[in-house]
Formats: structure tokens, sequence, C-alpha cells
């Protein structure tokens, strides 16, 4: 009995390790068999309506192929496609970031573009689909990893009757200049006593690769030397920026905090306590999908993303990518349908733009299209992102973001003066790029 | 013949008991053992979550990392997350301990038995409140426009001044505690009230016979006979306040700072979901892990001396 009950007993205890180990992936032997795609991406209502319609059009054309689209919170979705991955059960389509996607691509988790599965002859005609150099951030030693579901970047909305408001014009008097935007952020905030009952702008608290890195680079700094080995160059325009958040946040001339509502969010409500707010051309979409009568009324324009008024290069906010990625684990059947799949969604480009989130998927034809040219503010996008660059991405960007997030609020909130910050910064983002 | 009969009966009841505790067995060894196993095995490794190599053997170096004194100085180490924990579960449990005792008392002492059920009832309802409904209500408290500080500057005639309750270092940790002490009171409230139910009514009429007042009832009997529950209760507690996790998750998602509310279960998951370095989480797990273990020992230990007698 003894003895029954111990060899059960390590039957029992063995049985997670032997299932663990397995992977428990399925093996699909028959090409012509069917197959599933697990599809995992972010919320994003417009287009997962636009999206459900592609797919079922896709499945019917192909009768082998079933897709399953499954869609999680943007911030959720990084972790649990990592986690999966990091099981050996990761989704055989994702989209992320590029910043929290590249590592991916550096740990050989995601497989090559198959060029003619998703309808292109060869690479180059694939390269040649896309405005130049926007596949340069997900090809590695000559093979490409990923086609862009969407390209990024943000301006600045402003809700014109806040300006009117507070006795400025939104036509002349926005603000160019960061130092303008603190000048008339202090015109348009109403405060009781401490507590900002109206900001006049705030930042897009924590993606400070985005928005801040760019702000370091206006003043002539860098986050990584153009060698890829130091970290943090220019101290002085790395304080300077450090030193003009201080004086944005609470202990300074109280303007915002990131403690404060989203200001993106607050702003589609015109409710009179945000009048300006960073967001991309996707976010003309949700005003219209939360405030139609505001989105008609013609009472918000989009301006540029400003500059110091010392800056030594003109660097707008810094555009990024969310790339269709194929499992390299998954069955090449199921890769191969993958990549149909992929190109099949991103052959509707206008679609995506006019009813699918106003995302903007950067084909060359799609930038000479009327319709992005037509779409309001589009301009000024384009102009920006003229003057802009890739996000920073590599294998640890998003451990960076982090660190410089503990920077940039350790002196907006916490007290710390932004020399100590840089020195806490600097080893801690060395330290990241070494070991990369 | 009788004996050998006995036993066999014995026997066979033995295997049916057996075959009823296999499934929690395996259950156990699904999601318990296996991951208990598995972190202390990948705390030796610098194991990353994407990498698909062979994670590099590193023997004790996840652990000298996490107690180098040379990083001791970051408020994002280690150290200071065992710092943290200590801070909050400090200042966490001990109010959680008085105030659900007090409560409790409160509570059994009640004449109407409505009054009682309706009070239990709204002090644990917290308890099985969703993460994200409780984010949602205590940010509507901590937005700087929010309800706390209209509250506050109501009470203390002090309009206009913002109490950063997310925002200042100290107050940020005493909200993350309010939080805690909100979700978790009711808790401890009924497993107060279970351990006031089991001391026999008698013992109270006898003191009462002999004249003792509600101040030396409750000292000299109350009290004592409950030492085992609050043995328990202190040390549960204890324990529920060393794995705080999600109060401190919402308010970074919410924008507060990292700092001050970087315990170990939050270190744990930024090191390992975040940044990937799953054997240097696995380290900071198995710590945490040992911290706990001695913590339950110590309730044993404890609850063994502490037996009542009546």
């Amino acid at each position: 009995m003894k003895r029954s009950i111990a060899l059960v007993l390590m039957v029992a205890l063995l049985i997670p390790f032997s299932l663990f180990a397995q992977g428990g992936k399925e093996t699909v032997v028959d090409e012509n068999a069917p197959v599933t795609v697990q599809y995992w991406t972010h919320e994003d209502p417009a287009r997962t309506d636009l999206e459900n319609e592609l797919i079922a059009a896709f499945m019917a054309q192909n009768p082998n192929i079933t897709v399953v689209r499954t869609t999680q919170s943007s911030a959720k979705q990084i972790e649990l496609v990592q986690t999966a991955f990091a099981a050996n059960q990761g989704p055989d389509m994702f989209n992320l970031p590029i910043e929290n996607q590249y590592a991916y691509i550096s740990n050989y988790r995601v497989a090559p573009v198959d060029y003619q599965a998703a309808g292109y002859t060869d690479k180059e005609d694939l390269l040649d689909t896309y405005v130049e150099g926007v596949l340069d951030t997900v090809t590695v030693d000559g093979e490409v990893f990923g086609l862009p579901l969407e390209l990024t970047n943000w301006a600045i909305y402003v809700n014109k009757k806040i300006f009117r408001d507070a006795g400025l014009n939104p036509e002349t008097d926005y603000p160019k200049t960061w130092e303008e935007m603190a000048e008339v952020s202090e015109k348009l905030v109403i405060r009781d006593g401490d507590i900002l009952i109206r900001r006049g702008y705030d930042f897009r608290y924590p993606y400070y690769l985005t928005f801040f890195v760019p702000m370091v680079e206006q003043l002539g700094g860098e986050l990584i030397s153009s060698d890829g080995k130091q970290a943090i160059v220019n101290d002085d325009a790395w304080l300077k920026a450090l030193t003009y958040m201080q004086e944005w946040g609470p202990s300074g001339r109280n303007l915002g905090s990131p403690t404060y509502k989203n200001a993106r969010k607050l702003f589609d409500l015109d409710n009179n306590d945000m009048a300006m707010a960073h967001s991309g051309l996707y976010q003309q979409g949700r005003i219209a999908e939360d405030n139609p009568e505001f989105f008609e009324s013609g009472e918000w324009m989009v301006i540029p993303y400003p500059v110091f008024e010392d800056a030594v290069r003109d660097v707008a906010a810094c555009y990024y990518g969310h790339f269709f990625m194929v499992n390299e684990d998954s069955d090449p059947n199921v890769q191969k349908a993958a990549w149909k799949l992929a190109g099949f969604l991103l052959s509707h480009g206008e679609d995506y733009l006019t009813r699918g989130g106003n995302i903007i998927q950067p084909t060359k034809a799609l930038f000479a299209s009327d319709t992005l040219k037509n779409m309001p503010y589009s301009d000024v996008f384009i102009n920006d992102m003229e003057r802009s660059h890739m996000i920073y991405y590599g294998a640890n960007s998003a451990e960076i973001q982090t660190q410089i997030r503990y920077a940039v609020e350790s002196v907006m909130l916490s007290g710390v003066s932004p020399q100590k910050a840089l020195a806490t910064l600097r080893p801690a983002v060395q330290e990241i790029v070494d070991e990369q | 013949m009788g004996m050998k009969k006995y036993r066999g009966i014995e026997k066979k009841q033995a295997r049916w008991g057996f075959l009823f505790v296999v499934p929690s067995l395996l259950f156990f060894s699904l999601f318990s053992f296996y991951p208990i196993i598995n972190a202390f095995y990948t705390s030796f490794f610098d194991k990353r979550a994407l990498s698909k190599a062979p994670p590099a053997f590193l023997g004790l170096g996840n652990y000298i990392r996490l107690f180098d004194p040379n990083r001791a100085a970051s408020e994002l180490s280690f150290l200071n997350s065992l710092r943290a924990t200590l801070v909050f579960t400090v200042g966490t449990f001990v109010p959680l301990l008085i105030i659900s005792l007090l409560l409790a008392v409160f509570i059994s002492n009640l004449g109407s038995r409505k009054a009682k059920k309706f009070l239990q009832i709204a002090y644990y309802t917290p308890a099985i409140l969703s993460s994200v409904v409780a984010a949602t209500i205590w940010m509507i408290i901590f937005d700087p426009r929010g309800l706390g500080n209209q509250w506050v500057n109501a009470l203390m005639n002090t309009p206009g001044v913002d109490h950063r309750w997310l925002v200042d270092p100290v107050m940020e940790q005493v909200s993350t505690m309010v939080i805690y002490f909100w979700k978790y009171i009711g808790y401890f409230v009924i497993l107060f009230i279970t351990g006031l139910a089991s001391i026999p009514p008698t013992i109270y009429e006898a003191a009462t016979i002999d004249g003792a007042g509600k101040g030396q009832v409750f000292w000299r009997i109350t009290l004592p006979l409950l030492k085992p529950t609050v043995v328990l209760v202190s040390v549960m507690a204890m324990l529920q306040c060393l794995k705080t996790f999600s109060t401190q998750y919402m308010l970074y998602t919410n924008g507060a700072p990292r700092a001050p509310i970087n315990v170990i279960t939050f270190n744990i998951y930024i090191t390992g979901i975040q940044q990937q370095y799953l054997g240097r989480a696995s380290a900071m797990s198995v710590v945490l892990f040992i911290l706990m273990l001695m913590l339950t020992l110590l309730q044993f230990k404890t609850t063994k001396s502490e037996q009542v007698e009546y």
C-alpha cells in the first residue's frame, strides 16, 4: 500500500513537469488540412468592426483558414503576449508597439515575412510598397520580420473655445515653443488653490520615449550615442529638459501632473477642463465617437509639436509603429496562413484610415492618396512626421522607458533635483545598454 | 482473524480516502509545487522571458545582486523594496488588527441581528470587489480634483489645498495603506467575530454575576480567550500585507511614482514581466517566500504556546 501511495504521489508530482516540458503546440501535418490562426491585437472599437468584417471576407475566400481574433487593452496586451511567448504558447499573429515588439525579433521569436503568402512577388516588391525606411525597423540581416499595421505620430489638439475664453486667439496665439507652451498654459489654467480645475496642456505620461526624448534631442542631447555604446549624451540638454518637467509639475508652476486624469480623454469630452492634448490622427475618430457634436463643431484644431527656443535640432515627437508579426514556433502552414491574413488586411489601407480607427498604414499609395490628404489636419501630422524619427527601439527599450519615467517623475513629484535624477538615470540606462 | 479483517477495512478506507485526496494533490502540484520549485531553480540562472537560448548559470549571482550594498542608494533597488514592504506591512497590519478586533467586538455586542448581518456584509463587501472596480473608486477619490481633497478640505476648512495623495512619497504610502485597509478590514472582522463566538457565554455570565464592568470583561476575559484568534489574524494579516500587489500596481498605472510603493511583489512584476529578467525576479520571489515561511513557522510556534483552555 505504502509503495503504491508513493508511486501515485510521484506520478502526481511529476505530471506538471511533463506537461510544461512538452510545450503543448499542435502540429499540422497535412498542408491542405484546415488551419486556425490565433490573432491577438489591442482594443480599438472602430478597428474591431472593420477587422471583423475583413476577417469574415478573408475566411470566405480561404475556407480552410479559421481566424480567431482576440483583443486586450494596449497595456495588458504587452504583458499577455510576452507571458504567452515565455511559456512557448504565443499567438500565431500579433501586434505591439515597436519599442515592445523589437525584443521578439532580437530573441528570434518571430518568423521572416513570407512575401508570396502576404501578396508580394518578392522582398523588393514589398519594400517598394512602403514609404522608404519604414521597414528598416523590422529588418535584421536582410530579412523583414513585420508588416506595419499602423505608423503613428502625435501632434497637439487645441480646443479653440477655451483659448477664446482665456482671451487668446487660437489661430495666432497657439504655442510654437515649449517656453510659450508654459506661458500659454498659465493663461489657460483655472485653479482652486493648488488644484487644477482646468489645464492648458498636459503631457502624455508615461510615454517618455515618444515625447520626452525628442525634447532632449531638440536641445542637442541623445538617449544613446550614435555608436550605440554610450547612454545619456549631453548632460546640459538632459538637465534642461528635466528642469522643464520639474517646473511643469506640482512643485513648480503647477501646470499639470501624471496623477491628473489622462489629458487626451478629457479633451474629447469638451468639458472646459483640457485646452490642449497630445495625440495621433486616430484621435479624430475617437472624438467623433465620444463627442460627435464637438467633432463637427469646428472648435478644435491641430498644431505642430513645439520646440525649445534655443533648440539646436528641429525634432517632433517620435513616431512609432505597430507591426504584424508571426510566431516562429507556429506550424509552417499556420505561418503561411497568418502572412496571408496580414497581407489581406493591409491591402485595405484606405478602409483603416477612414473607418478603422483613422490609422495610417505607411504605404506609398496611401501617403499619395487624396483620402489621407483630405483628412482634417493630416498635413500637420505628415509635416511633423518629416521632422521626426522612429522611436528608440531595442531589445530592452521598454526597460529604458521605465528608467526615464522614474527620472522625470522623481523631479516632477518627489522633489528630487534634476542633477540627482540624471546621476541615477545614467548608470541605470548604461547598464541596460551594456547588457544589450 | 478479527484483527486482520479490521485492518482490511482500514486499508480499504485509506485507499478511498487517498483517491479523494488525489485531485487536490494534483492541483497543488500543478499550480503551487511546480512554480515554487521552478522559481527556486530559475533563480540561479540569467533567464530572460523571451530568450530561447539556454540561460547562463549564475549560481548565487542574482541573490548577490539583490543584496548588493552599492545598489542600495537606488530607490528602485531590492533593498528599498524590503523597506517599502516592511513599512507597508507594519503600517497596515497593526491598524487592521486593532480596528478589526474593536469592530468585531462592537458588532458581536449589537442587540439587533439585522444590524449585525448588515454590518458584516457592509464591511466584507470591498473584499469581493474586483481590483478594476476598486481602482476606479479610489482614483475618483485620489484625483487632485476628486472626493479625497473635497472631503478633507470641507472637514478641515482648507479650501483649495491639494493633499497630494499620490504625489508626496509619504502620502502615497499612506494612500496604499488606506486602500488596503478598506479592502480587507471586513475579512478580519469576520474572523474575529468567529473567534468571539467560540468563547463560551457562561464565562461572561459568571463575570457579570461577579460584578465585572464592560472594560474588565474585555481586558480580562475577551482578549485573553481570543489570543489564538489574535495570533492567527495577526500572522495572516502580516502575510497578506507581504503579498500586497494590486494596490501598488493600480496607483502606479494611474501615474503615481514607483519608488515609495515599490514593494517586493511589485518589484518582482516589474523585473520579471516588464524588464523580462525572470531569473532575477525568481530570486526576489524566493527571498519573499523565505520571509513568509519564517513568519508562518513563527505562527505555528506562537499558536502552540498560546493554547487556551476554558
